[in-house]
């Protein structure tokens, strides 16, 4: 299968996976010890609505996602902050208001939308450049903006009620985190699918967590297991010929299954 | 007389159409070790938050060091519920206790510094945990996790240190260590000590007080039965278990 490296799509579709494997391991550690992953859920189905929305005005829906998701975010995220409670409730209806969204603005689309399952399911050996380099972008914004609040970033998600009589801007990172929550999961929808998002972006954190005891350290891990399930998937679903995103998947459940299963047995020692 | 530390005046607070906190007023003196006791759900944590400036009242105003505003709190050290606390955040002893520094960095991005470094080591010296420094935190004990946690606090330079329900969780011979603990950092700071469990208050503090809803003060380090019916409304029933009777005046024990 080595001949496929030569192929422009082929690589394409590593680099994407690499791309986005770092912003997952980075982003999906918060994710994970937060414990924002029903509020990630949310943002990553709410992406729909932009994608609908970017092919209505004719844009790149992945632009428009990136536009929509951000938007959710902040206000999921404000509402979160003073709401207080049911968030459940409204993360629930944020889900589904994205989802019908978009699914409206599919419609009222002239024409028919082609690609559209691709953005459901993700297929990763279909990235054009341009993506590639929307993704190359935000990555680099990402582990920027992570780099130079890492400090900060672990006191508001490790104790926010401690970091806020310590007066530090409680709020206004939290919204940011969300925010990098949202450029994620748009990175994510080309390889994984909206559908599917949310198992990339938290089981490399998760099967990271078992065996690290500080955040860069456990994002490191999680980039790794990362890359490792990316590639994975994308070689298994090119020789099987099945779907990407949903070999990608499967790859990452596995391996956390088994890293639950071994840990358990540790434990019984 | 000197200024207090906090000073909590007229605070009311209303939750969801109950009032929680009803015309409280607090003044809690440099040298003091204050006790606050009170039922459950009779708003001790509420009045907490209020000070701490996670809630703001409905009425009223708290001050900090004769001041007010966000600024004040970092002369606040916060040692927070321990069943609230999140231990299975990977992060190192070190770490944890290097992060209470953050609110005395204003430079941005915040770094820590030389003395930020001295400070936190201090301050694991102090609590006798600076051996544990790169553990997880989930990796302690009951008793070195509460150190962790006050060691934290104190990398502050808090002027006054607020515990909420901080021997709950914990075994007998650890609550007696930290009261061991607290006995000797009142030499340097202000306390206050929030519990529902008043057979564990101890003979160190100067002040009690009762919160239930409305606040019973007394200017002694004695629970008088008429704060405790006030505030608990059934003293039969708290004495038949077991209140220690050192904090009773004279004339409850001829009773």
């Amino acid at each position: 299968m080595f001949e496929v490296l030569g192929l422009e799509f082929f690589r394409n579709a590593l680099i994407a996976g690499v791309l986005a494997s770092i912003a997952c391991g980075i982003i999906g550690t918060y994710v994970v010890v937060r414990r924002m992953v029903s509020v990630s859920g949310g943002i990553s189905h709410a992406a729909f609505g932009g994608i609908g929305l970017g092919y209505f005005l004719g844009i790149d829906p992945l632009l428009g996602a990136a536009a929509f998701t951000v938007a959710t975010a902040l206000g999921m995220g404000a509402l979160q902050l003073r709401a207080r409670q049911q968030m459940d409730t409204i993360i629930g209806a944020v889900w589904a208001a994205g989802m019908a969204i978009g699914i409206l603005f599919v419609y009222l689309t002239p024409g028919f939308a082609p690609d559209l399952f691709s953005y459901l399911f993700g297929n990763i050996l279909l990235v054009p450049g341009g993506d590639i380099l929307l993704m190359g972008v935000l990555v680099v914004i990402i582990v920027a903006v992570v780099a130079l609040l890492y400090r900060e970033f672990q006191a508001v998600t490790f104790d926010p009620d401690y970091a806020t009589v310590m007066n530090l801007p409680v709020e206004r990172l939290s919204l940011l985190l969300l925010v990098l929550v949202a450029l994620t999961v748009v990175m994510l929808i080309r390889v994984v699918g909206i559908i599917l998002v949310i198992a990339l972006l938290t089981l490399p954190a998760a099967i990271s967590r078992l065996y690290t005891t500080r955040i860069w350290s456990m994002m490191l891990l999680a980039v790794a297991l990362g890359i490792a399930f990316t590639l994975t998937g994308i070689g298994l679903s090119y020789i099987a010929n099945v779907p990407s995103g949903a070999t990608i998947i499967l790859v990452s459940t596995l391996a956390y299954a088994g890293a639950l299963g071994v840990e358990r047995l540790r434990q019984d020692d | 007389m000197t200024a207090p530390v906090i000073e909590v005046e007229d605070v009311w607070v209303r939750l969801r159409g109950h009032t929680v906190l009803e015309e409280v007023n607090v003044a809690v003196y440099p040298d003091d070790f204050y006790a606050i006791i009170g039922p459950n759900g009779g708003g001790k944590t509420t009045l907490l938050k209020v000070i701490l400036g996670l809630l703001r009242p409905t009425r009223g105003t708290v001050r900090i060091l004769g001041e007010t505003g966000g600024a004040a709190r970092r002369k606040i050290g916060y040692v927070p519920q321990f069943r609230t606390f999140d231990f299975e955040y990977p992060i190192t002893v070190q770490e944890m206790v290097l992060s209470g520094r953050l609110g005395h960095i204003t430079r941005i991005p915040r770094r820590y510094d030389e003395e930020d470094h001295t400070r936190a080591q201090e301050a694991l010296e102090t609590m006798g945990i600076a051996g544990l420094a790169d553990r997880q935190i989930r990796n302690l004990s009951g008793g070195e996790q509460q150190r962790a946690i006050i060691a934290r606090a104190l990398v502050g330079d808090p002027k006054v240190l607020l515990l909420d329900e901080p021997t709950v969780y914990v075994d007998a011979p650890t609550a007696a260590q930290f009261y061991h603990i607290l006995d000797w950092l009142r030499r340097q700071m202000a306390i206050v000590l929030v519990t529902h469990d008043i057979g564990v208050i101890p003979e160190h503090v100067t002040r009690v007080a009762c919160l239930n809803r409305r606040l019973y003060t007394h200017d002694t380090n004695e629970i008088t039965p008429d704060m405790i019916e006030a505030a608990y409304h059934c003293p039969v029933d708290l004495i038949a278990h077991g209140i220690p009777h050192r904090v009773f005046s004279e004339h409850v024990e001829e009773e």
